[in-house]
């Protein structure tokens, strides 16, 4: 490689590196946790979705007493479905029939919850599960004022991405011409440096593809308006409609409203259950009623192809005011080429097609990904501590790098912490996670900051998170009569399965602490 | 040890004209680029297309910016592509 080449890559590549770091680190852990969102969700409230999604959404229920509440003539619907979760939304807009309908003018939304059989306000509805998924793409800096057009911590996740990308291709080009060699790198015994080094380089060699995906998965979800809005302007002339139709998101639909009620409304539960043999189990994501009760009303389903049968594909069905077929696509004969690039943002992205075996996988990559980020940070630091560079270069290196990295590695105790805090308390709502999370994490990241000793912040972070991570299914069993034997012989296996996983991890940070100890004494013997 | 100096954009201007045409006239290749394909594809094939891998071309882009010799020559390039990726959806419309 030229060495001009050699050197730009290298820059650029520690440049982005070290202006993204720390969110990406915080993007990476949250993400990480939140593979789990259901089981976090299930653990949180007590409640098993093995126990109680089987039976499935009670259409007929839920439909009846809103129809009674608010009278559904003329109204839309839509129920938004998450596989493995126990909540499902429900949104009721304005009915258009303003003349026989009293209520016309109110529209209500809320989460169905399958267990308790209530409907929550979003807020109240919001679970630690929901928290640590948010936090992935910084939903929660939304709040920061700053008037950007778009949500402020949806841009900053954008640019984190899209930075991300820029760093891995840069680094991996770095590293092209020892890419081989470097899988066989791994020197764990050898200087505290190399170990570094090697760290960041073995597993960002490894871990490269994922982290790819991850890089470019990312951007889309979370600001693929940058695209989507300069080519809906110049290709769709602007018709934003088209574009979620051609997306997938959207079906196109001839829906009028005739203002004449039928007398017989269409068995909504039946044409669910109906379609969902015919897809072979493909679940539901999407109900939409355009309508209700009216001549013109139809019933819209989407789902997505069962996974075990097809990694990608997308299908819906129309029914009109009879219960007929309008128009069908089913998710299971064949994708079409949007279908294809779809399912391969969200399926990789949610790492949702393999059950749970995979989810640990990812999980563990997710936290290599971590690893990398914050092995870098050190290099950063180690490459730039010696008498050639300038003293207050020196001073401000070591400064970010404590910030960084107390920052970075005290979210392990909190997020264990959080756990432990949420299952100890009777009421737990939105605000109550945020103080509990960002006010912990901030006393434990001044703390770490105010120390300054890294190897110690790396220590500490370690061993107190093993201790966190051991106390959260001991909280369970303690306040929510949920031990693990208990949760394994009642077939609740998404509960046992949170306990069992903060276990594995409690055991793997205590030896990670162990080792680091062990190091520590050595290399102190050795001076 | 960090990147050798020798072969960094010294000059400020230099420096940030690399960025800024990598950043948004990279951005604009990308766009156009898209519109470009929409004269052989698809819309909705350009849409599921550029919406991956827009993204992995803009910041190869990026990176071939600072990869350049001179700032001035790659917003030139950038400019250029730009408008000859645009020409036929100009004449088109």
């Amino acid at each position: 490689m030229n060495n001009r080449n050699y050197n730009i890559y290298f820059h650029t590549h520690t440049i982005s590196g070290i202006i993204v770091a720390m969110v990406l680190y915080v993007i990476f852990f949250a993400g990480s946790f939140s593979f789990f969102k259901n089981e976090i969700s299930a653990w949180q409230q007590g409640e098993s979705v093995d126990k109680h999604g089987s039976a499935g959404f009670p259409y007929a229920m839920v439909l009846d007493s809103l129809d009674r509440q608010y009278d559904l003539h003329g109204r839309e619907l839509y129920l938004y479905l998450y596989p493995n979760s126990l909540n499902t939304y429900v949104y009721m807009g304005p009915s258009l029939d303003t003349l026989h309908n009293k209520q016309a003018g109110e529209s209500t939304y809320f989460y169905y919850n399958l267990a308790d059989k209530q409907g929550r306000s979003y807020s109240e509805a919001y679970d630690l599960g929901e928290f640590l998924y948010r936090l992935h793409f910084l939903a929660q800096l939304n709040y920061v004022p700053i008037p950007i057009g778009y949500p402020f911590g949806y841009v900053v996740a954008g640019l984190v991405s899209f930075l991300f990308l820029f760093a891995l291709i840069t680094g991996l080009l770095l590293h092209w011409d020892k890419i081989i060699a470097n899988f066989y790198l791994f020197r764990p015994w050898a200087k505290l440096k190399t170990l570094w080094t090697d760290l960041h380089t073995v597993l960002g060699v490894i871990g490269f593809p994922y982290q790819f995906v991850y890089a470019v998965t990312g951007i889309i979800l979370i600001v693929n308006t940058v695209y989507l809005a300069p080519i809906g302007e110049l290709l769709y002339g602007g018709e934003e409609d088209k574009v979620y139709e051609d997306l997938g998101f959207e079906v196109a639909t001839d829906a009028v409203f005739l203002d004449k009620p039928i007398s017989e409304i269409p068995d909504i539960p039946y044409l669910v259950k109906q379609t969902e043999q015919r897809w072979g189990e493909s679940p539901l994501k999407r109900v939409t009623v355009k309508h209700y009760g009216d001549e013109g009303m139809q019933v819209i389903l989407q789902s997505d192809a069962d996974t075990r049968r097809s990694f990608s594909g997308s299908g819906y069905v129309v029914y009109d005011a009879r219960g007929e077929i309008v128009k069908e696509k089913s998710p299971l004969a064949g994708s079409s080429y949007m279908d294809v690039m779809k399912s391969l943002v969200y399926r990789l992205h949610y790492g949702d097609y393999g059950g749970l075996f995979l989810k640990i996988v990812y999980f563990t990559l997710g936290i290599m990904g971590c690893v990398v980020i914050a092995s870098g940070m050190v290099i950063w630091l180690v490459a730039r501590d010696k008498n050639s560079v300038p003293a207050h270069k020196r001073r401000f290196n070591y400064w970010l790098v404590n910030i960084f990295l107390g920052i970075c590695l005290s979210m392990f105790p909190v997020t264990g912490f959080t756990f432990i805090v949420v299952k100890t308390s009777q009421a737990v709502n939105e605000t109550f996670i945020y103080q509990t999370c960002f006010y912990s994490w901030l006393a434990l990241s001044l703390y770490f900051i105010a120390r300054r000793d890294i190897s110690r912040t790396n220590r500490e972070a370690l061993l107190l998170g093993a201790v966190m991570a051991l106390l959260v299914p001991v909280s369970n069993g303690l306040y929510s009569a949920n031990w693990p034997w208990q949760t394994l012989a009642a077939g609740e296996l998404d509960i046992f399965f949170l306990d069992l996983f903060w276990v594995a991890v409690a055991i793997i940070a205590f030896i990670s602490y162990w080792k680091v100890k062990l190091h520590q004494l050595r290399a102190a013997r050795s001076h | 040890m960090p990147a050798n100096k020798k072969y960094l954009t010294k000059s400020p201007l230099q420096r940030w004209l690399k960025i800024t045409a990598g950043f948004f006239g990279g951005y604009a290749v990308m766009i156009s680029f898209s519109v470009f394909l929409s004269v052989f594809m698809d819309r909705q094939h350009v849409l599921a297309t550029g919406m991956v891998l827009g993204y992995v071309l803009w910041a190869i882009l990026l990176l071939l910016a600072f990869l350049a010799k001179s700032a001035w020559k790659i917003w030139l390039i950038y400019l250029s592509l730009t408008a000859l990726f645009a020409l036929p959806y100009l004449v088109g419309a």
